[in-house]
């Protein structure tokens, strides 16, 4: 205990030791109880069963869509959405955080969206827009919006006036210090929140193809389930978390070879 | 002007909101916009009191709200006491924390709604589904909050109370436990508004009560004014949620910070 809070007293290659041994242990009883029949068929596939739906599906489609076209359309979508999102929240963020009347005008609306459950939009956005993509993206673009502007706004207010000031009296222009104190050190608080916002837009595009679409993984899943094909719900909740941590893991990547002060200030 | 606005930016505020308003007035009265695409403010005023007093399709207002904060209370509670539990052994014992990460770090990115299907294969259609969904969206955030909350704890401040002769389970009660309930009630408020988030997309994909149903059904029906009162009533209740636990939090941490 004493000695975790310095860092841990295992070395990482028993910590993966075991994490995959418990995997491992998880698949055998999973397959076990396939194999055992200790779980009716009907409602639990094999791990086995579940590689032959992968292997069907990357060969054959899945209802006429493949399945590296599922998997597109639905990255595709969260991107398109998240990006969006950020494009209009990271520039407002930092507007909010540099002037208080821009705050006064308008964080009233961000705070209004941000604890709304995004897919609470979706039935509005779909009488408006139709249950195209276009509804998708400007959901998906709502779920993000209002989580990297408040984070970008936070993380601007948090930069310390000392900092700032000690740049004025050197001489610096505001652009300078926009540029070479705020920006930096907001950054960090930044990254972290467009990494919340992407892992948001990603759980919510599932929810949308849920609801209302006719390819990308969420859609396969609901489809699949309507014709009780257990295989096939289990391989793309397997393919959904794997690309979760995926994209969580390649955005930490990004923020630390592009932040390489972060926590070092 | 812009003097007096600097020193009282609510004034900007207000502009702001009546300016919004006015424009939905000014669209929804002057034929601009279908009222079965935005109710007019009367409209959504009645629409608002209609939903009060006669509730929708069967059930009261109330009740709907009763069933979704019922579902909510279930999940979030059962998901995270039992995550704080696992989140707490986690930090104890690094072997412990070896073999259940793997499993929480899949489950804590996974879409909420990706398992739904298959819960409401495994446990038919009615609340059972629904509560084990918000309990699972519940536990890991809850276990990473807890270990984290765990490993973060000083280890002067364990060392301290160790010299002065405190055993581990007096470590755990009155050193870690403390220190590490910060860090629990911030995984606690994430936890909420994922939860509540998950909730109402799971009232809409497969529910018949409640207020993400409510709205998913008046949708269908292009009433736009149910739609939009619900839409609101779900903002308040989601801030209500979190208000509710920040107040928790204050009363229970309240050392946080000194």
């Amino acid at each position: 205990m004493s000695g975790q809070a310095e860092g841990g007293t295992m070395r990482p290659w028993s910590r993966y030791g075991l994490g995959c041994l418990s995997v491992l242990a998880a698949l055998a009883l999973w397959q076990a109880a396939g194999s055992f029949r200790l779980v009716p068929a009907g409602l639990l596939a094999s791990p086995a069963q579940v590689v032959a739906a992968l292997i069907d599906i990357s060969r054959h489609g899945y209802r006429g869509t493949s399945l590296g076209q599922d998997i597109a359309a639905t990255l595709a979508r969260a991107l398109a959405g998240f990006l969006v999102g950020s494009a209009v929240g990271v520039p407002l963020g930092l507007w909010m955080g540099t002037s208080r009347l821009t705050t006064a005008a308008l964080d009233w609306i961000v705070q209004f969206l941000r604890p709304l459950p995004p897919l609470s939009f979706l039935v509005l956005l779909m009488l408006w827009l139709g249950t195209g993509n276009l509804a998708k993206v400007a959901l998906l673009a709502l779920t993000a919006f209002p989580i990297v502007t408040s984070a970008t706004y936070a993380a601007v207010a948090a930069v310390p006036q000392q900092k700032i000031q000690a740049a004025q009296s050197l001489g610096a222009s505001r652009a300078q210090i926009f540029a070479h104190v705020l920006l930096p050190a907001a950054l960090p608080m930044i990254s972290t929140g467009l990494r919340i916002a992407l892992a948001a837009a990603f759980s919510t595009v599932v929810a949308s193809e849920l609801m209302a679409g006719s390819d990308g993984l969420g859609w396969m899943i609901f489809s699949a389930s309507q014709f009780l094909r257990n295989d096939i719900i289990l391989l793309g909740i397997i393919l959904l978390g794997i690309l979760g941590m995926g994209l969580n893991g390649l955005l930490l990547r990004l923020d630390h070879r592009l932040i390489h002060w972060r926590g070092r200030e | 002007m812009i003097g007096l606005l600097h020193r009282r930016p609510w004034i900007v505020t207000l502009i702001s909101i009546a300016a919004v308003v006015g424009a939905w007035a000014g669209a929804t009265y002057g034929g601009l916009i279908s009222d079965l695409l935005l109710p007019t403010p009367d409209e959504l005023w009645d629409g608002a009191a209609d939903l009060v007093v006669n509730g929708y399709k069967g059930y009261s207002l109330g009740a709907h709200i009763g069933l979704s904060l019922l579902r909510v209370g279930l999940g979030f509670g059962l998901g995270t006491i039992l995550g704080t539990l696992l989140g707490l052994a986690m930090g104890m014992s690094e072997v412990l924390d070896a073999l259940a990460a793997p499993f929480i770090e899949f489950l804590r990115p996974l879409p909420q709604l990706a398992y739904l299907v298959l819960l409401i294969i495994w446990f038919g259609i009615g609340e059972t589904p629904k509560i084990v969904l918000l309990f699972l969206a519940a536990l890991p955030v809850s276990a990473i909050a807890a270990r984290d909350g765990v490993r973060n704890v000083s280890g002067e401040r364990v060392r301290a109370a160790q010299s002065l002769g405190a055993n581990r389970a007096q470590i755990f009660l009155h050193v870690v436990l403390p220190s590490a309930l910060g860090e629990i009630f911030i995984g606690a408020r994430l936890s909420i508004g994922i939860v509540y988030a998950t909730l109402i997309a799971a009232e809409m994909i497969a529910g018949a009560s409640g207020i993400g149903w409510l709205i998913l059904d008046a949708g269908r029906f292009l009433r736009s004014d149910y739609v939009i009162a619900g839409v609101l009533l779900i903002a308040a209740m989601g801030i209500a949620l979190d208000r509710g636990l920040l107040l928790l939090q204050r009363r229970i941490v309240h050392w946080a910070g000194k």
